[in-house]
């Protein structure tokens, strides 16, 4: 085989070989920062679903949102996103596997335990 | 292979997934990051080795345009194949940005020219080896090398492709390879298994 045709096929190999490494699981802190980011470009077009309405597609809320649920309120005052304050997302964007254990709280099911 | 009546679920799911967070239901968004992220994620770590720090950020990236074109999804590929599509640009866009910055070989030098000897390849190396001496040997290649090993073999992107994109001429990309080709070898030889 000519040393250029020898080469090719050389390198293709090994690349390919890169390619087919084993799957892995994406960093819990990965996943937080992407859900913060699409939540942050979902409200730059205008609120985000209430947390009435959530409820109500049969989704469980995390304590802090229930709270925000159940007050008196209008709906709009209902959809920022609450997380934005919450000690568990800084946690979860920064701290691998943080120790966050909140029922319903998105940054604890991005959790790789 | 899934059977079709799995493949119809997994469309109707897909669809039902993107119409929620299309309605910006936060949780909804959750369970899209949730059920996905592993996927780009591995997709695109594979694709910047040995740079995988830069995994993160363009993994954020994907996910971000992702939302941006979503409402164009029709359910025609499932949504990780869509994902992955997504995920393919933004690499491509990587490898483009950074082999811009770098100098490129000068077109006069021909060193890169020089006959290098053939590293005996015959021995047997079993999979995970091969793998894990790959990567080592990347690693420890100068970054532009890596990049354009990577985008012509991993990518199979034709040496004109990526002149295009990075607005160099066919020759020195050939060039570039040539010489990255070179070290890769040397390297190689030098690595032990």
């Amino acid at each position: 085989m000519p040393e250029h045709d020898w080469d090719e096929e050389l390198f293709r190999a090994v690349c390919d070989s890169a390619e087919t490494a084993s799957e892995e699981r994406a960093p819990s802190r990965v996943k937080a920062r992407v859900y913060s980011a699409i939540i942050r470009e979902q409200q730059e077009s205008g609120p985000l679903q209430s947390l009435s309405e959530t409820r109500a597609s049969g989704h469980g809320l995390c304590v802090f949102e229930s709270l925000v649920q159940i007050a008196p309120v209008g709906e709009k005052a209902k959809s920022p996103f609450f997380c934005w304050t919450c000690h568990a997302r800084l946690l979860a964007e920064n701290v691998e596997d943080a120790p966050i254990f909140w029922i319903n709280c998105p940054y604890v099911t991005f959790q790789n335990r | 292979m899934q059977p079709v009546a799995e493949l119809q679920q997994d469309a109707a799911e897909d669809l039902k997934l993107v119409a929620d967070v299309l309605r910006k239901d936060r949780k909804a968004t959750a369970e899209f990051v949730l059920r996905y992220t592993d996927w780009v994620y591995g997709y695109v770590r594979r694709r910047v080795m040995p740079r995988t720090d830069v995994a993160d950020d363009l993994t954020q990236e994907v996910f971000v345009a992702s939302w941006q074109s979503l409402k164009n999804y029709r359910g025609n590929a499932s949504l990780r194949n869509w994902l992955l599509g997504i995920a393919r640009h933004k690499v491509d866009d990587y490898y483009r940005k950074r082999l811009r910055t770098f100098d490129w070989p000068d077109a006069e030098d021909e060193s890169v020219a020089e006959p290098c000897a053939i590293p005996a390849y015959e021995e047997q190396i079993d999979r995970a080896s091969l793998q894990k001496k790959t990567k080592r040997v990347l690693a420890g290649l100068p970054e532009a090398y890596g990049l354009v090993l990577l985008w012509r073999y991993q990518e199979g992107r034709s040496a004109r492709e990526m002149a295009e994109l990075t607005g160099k001429t066919e020759k020195a990309i050939e060039r570039m390879l040539a010489r990255a080709r070179e070290r890769f070898k040397r390297r190689w030889n030098h690595a032990g298994a």
